[in-house]
């Protein structure tokens, strides 16, 4: 089964995903219409910056076992069989927020939402784009990626590419690497900057 | 194989779930003095202030008694277990042995020892027939309440009624409510939180009597003073309901002593949730952390063990979150310790600030935090005092309101 696969060294931090996570859980489903919707539609990823500002897409693990599920104190979270998604009852949430001091990655977020009780604020994170799979679309935010930092793949398939991946690196050619010169050139140069910007502070 | 577990709290449940995974055969016997089904007790305050019904509290959709095959034994407490036998004594006489036991007895709320303690509408404030109780007496129409206690009990119970519309007045000790869970900076922006709603403090003074015909009508403090009040939340904290086991029968402190396979001192009897001590994960020393989601994990990994499956149970945190009108607050760990030579402790914000932060290190290990707003990467900070994992960046990292997962890699 095809998942969404995260490769943090090609983000660029173009914080894409983000709106496209948040337009495909719109009502409308589209970024036109979505800005104008009540509650303002909320994005699943969080793209963060590292310590070099380097682009991450934080996105929900689905861990197996969840801490988010044994957490729950109302049995809202709860994991769908047939996709293996960690997925929240809105009706059952009651915004507690036990998932979010469980959660080690802290992805969850409390908000209201088009698919919960009107005016109602419940935990909010990623459901694997289930309703758009299910169509037979990929999820939002690997399909707008544009560098291959979010991609939908079978992990098996993506293992072996990172392993191939891994032995090239042994390679003195880098093109043959794996990220693209530009995402490489782009990460060396937020790095320097932010070197040297210490550097001038100093 | 048959197994015996006291108690259907939620250590009680998950360890009859784990023992039924492993297990299909294997008898399970249940006992319990809660007639209601398996529920969520920390919702018990939600139910109380209003946002949540009391349909709500169940755990499993259901008869999870059925669905798991256990014989339950409910309305009863245990009177007396013999350890040699591993049997039990109901108070109705009757006996049940087994051959692995399981002691998730769980806590009982401490009660208030004064002139006038058995007048109506005093309560305290532990289980679903609690707040049914509460909830009968508000609906005969009760505007003042007072509330002892400024512990996590005395808090929600505060706030819960706070929340009905009712006048509530709260005795503590301390200078601030739940100082053993916050700092005093944290405690501070708590208090004005919940007085800026209507709540009345009065710190450093105790009930010496209670007034009333049938209920009550005044508490008389020790400073001379009397205050009116028509309902009464007593919070003074939980003992380990373990008043069935001889002394000496199985080795206790304050709760019963479990190993790292939370196996007591006898071997087959285990001990899980509120009524079992073990090690703190911050504290690395005994402790009881008397919380939901710790006998959730003690309860699941006593079934494992119990059903032949070793696992080991790698210590409790301490640890909470609470909404309280506009502050989110989540705290877990050593969040205040006595200051010693061996803790760094690194603190920003305040009300203006909007967000309060403090962390305590030990060494380059991640011991305790509070948070007061923005703590949707609290889970990141519980993760790294559980996991013990030194912290390799700046320190002030940590205090960023910004900080994420990617700071860490």
């Amino acid at each position: 089964m095809k998942q969404v696969i995260v490769n943090p060294e090609k983000c660029v931090g173009c914080m894409q995903c983000m709106l496209a996570c948040a337009a495909a859980h719109a009502k409308a489903e589209s970024l036109f219409a979505a800005v104008e919707e009540t509650p303002r539609p909320q994005p699943r990823v969080h793209v963060g910056a590292g310590l070099f500002n380097q682009g991450f897409p934080n996105r929900c693990r689905h861990c197996d076992p969840a801490p988010c599920q044994l957490a729950c104190l109302t049995g809202a979270i709860f994991r769908d069989a047939a996709t293996n998604t960690v997925l929240i009852n809105p009706d059952r949430c009651i915004n507690c927020a036990s998932c979010a001091m469980a959660c080690p990655y802290g992805v969850l977020r409390f908000h209201e939402e088009a698919a919960a009780p009107p005016g109602k604020t419940v935990a909010v994170k990623c459901d694997n784009c289930d309703a758009r799979t299910a169509r037979g679309n990929i999820p939002a935010c690997a399909e707008v990626c544009k560098t291959g930092a979010l991609v939908y793949d079978e992990m098996a398939h993506a293992m072996n590419e990172k392993t191939r991946q891994v032995a090239r690196t042994i390679s003195s050619d880098t093109t043959a690497q794996g990220v693209p010169d530009t995402v490489a050139l782009y990460n060396t140069l937020k790095q320097a900057t932010v070197k040297a910007g210490k550097a001038i502070r100093r | 194989m048959k197994h015996l577990i006291i108690g259907n709290g939620i250590a009680g449940i998950n360890a009859a779930r784990a023992i039924r995974e492993m297990d299909t055969t294997a008898a399970i016997f249940m006992v319990s003095d809660e007639t209601f089904p398996p529920y969520s007790r920390p919702m018990i305050s939600y139910v109380l202030e209003g946002s949540e019904p009391h349909a709500k509290l169940p755990l499993f959709a259901g008869n999870v008694y059925e669905d798991l095959n256990i014989t339950p034994v409910l309305g009863h407490r245990v009177a007396h277990l013999d350890v040699q036998k591993k049997s039990i004594h109901l108070e109705n006489g009757t006996e049940i042995d087994c051959q692995k036991l399981l002691i998730a007895s769980g806590a009982d709320a401490r009660r208030i020892r004064v002139q006038g303690a058995d007048l109506g509408n005093i309560f305290t404030m532990r289980t679903q027939q609690d707040v049914l109780d509460h909830l009968a007496a508000i609906s005969q129409g009760v505007k003042n309440a007072l509330v002892l206690g400024g512990g996590l009990v005395g808090f929600r119970a505060a706030h819960a009624l706070l929340k009905r519309g009712i006048t509530v007045t709260m005795l503590i000790t301390s200078a601030y409510p739940l100082a053993m869970q916050v700092d005093e900076t944290a405690g501070r922006m708590i208090l004005r939180e919940l007085q800026s709603h209507g709540l009345s403090v009065k710190i450093g003074v105790s009930v010496a009597s209670f007034d009333g015909d049938n209920q009550v009508k005044a508490a008389r403090l020790n400073s001379g003073e009397t205050l009116g009040c028509d309902l009464v939340i007593v919070g003074k904290g939980v003992d380990p309901s373990l008043g069935f086991i001889a002394e000496n029968a199985i080795e206790m402190d304050y709760g019963i002593l479990v190993d790292p396979y939370l196996c007591s001192s006898v071997p087959d009897i285990y001990a899980a949730g509120d009524a079992a001590e073990s090690m703190d994960i911050a504290r690395q020393t005994r402790w009881i952390n008397a919380i939901w989601p710790e006998a959730a994990i003690q309860g699941r990994i006593a079934g494992c063990n119990m059903a032949g499956r070793k696992v080991v149970y790698p210590g409790s945190l301490g640890r909470n979150v609470m909404r309280i009108y506009d502050l989110d607050v989540m705290t877990m760990g050593l969040a205040n310790p006595e200051k010693t030579d061996d803790l760094e402790i690194i603190q920003a914000g305040d009300e203006k600030a909007g967000a309060y932060r403090r962390l305590v290190f030990r060494g380059d290990i991640l011991v305790g935090a509070v948070l007061i707003n923005r703590i949707e990467q609290g889970g990141m900070l519980r993760a790294m005092i559980e996991n013990r994992v030194p912290v390799r960046i700046p320190k002030k990292y940590l205090m960023s309101l910004d900080f994420n997962y990617s700071r860490l890699l």
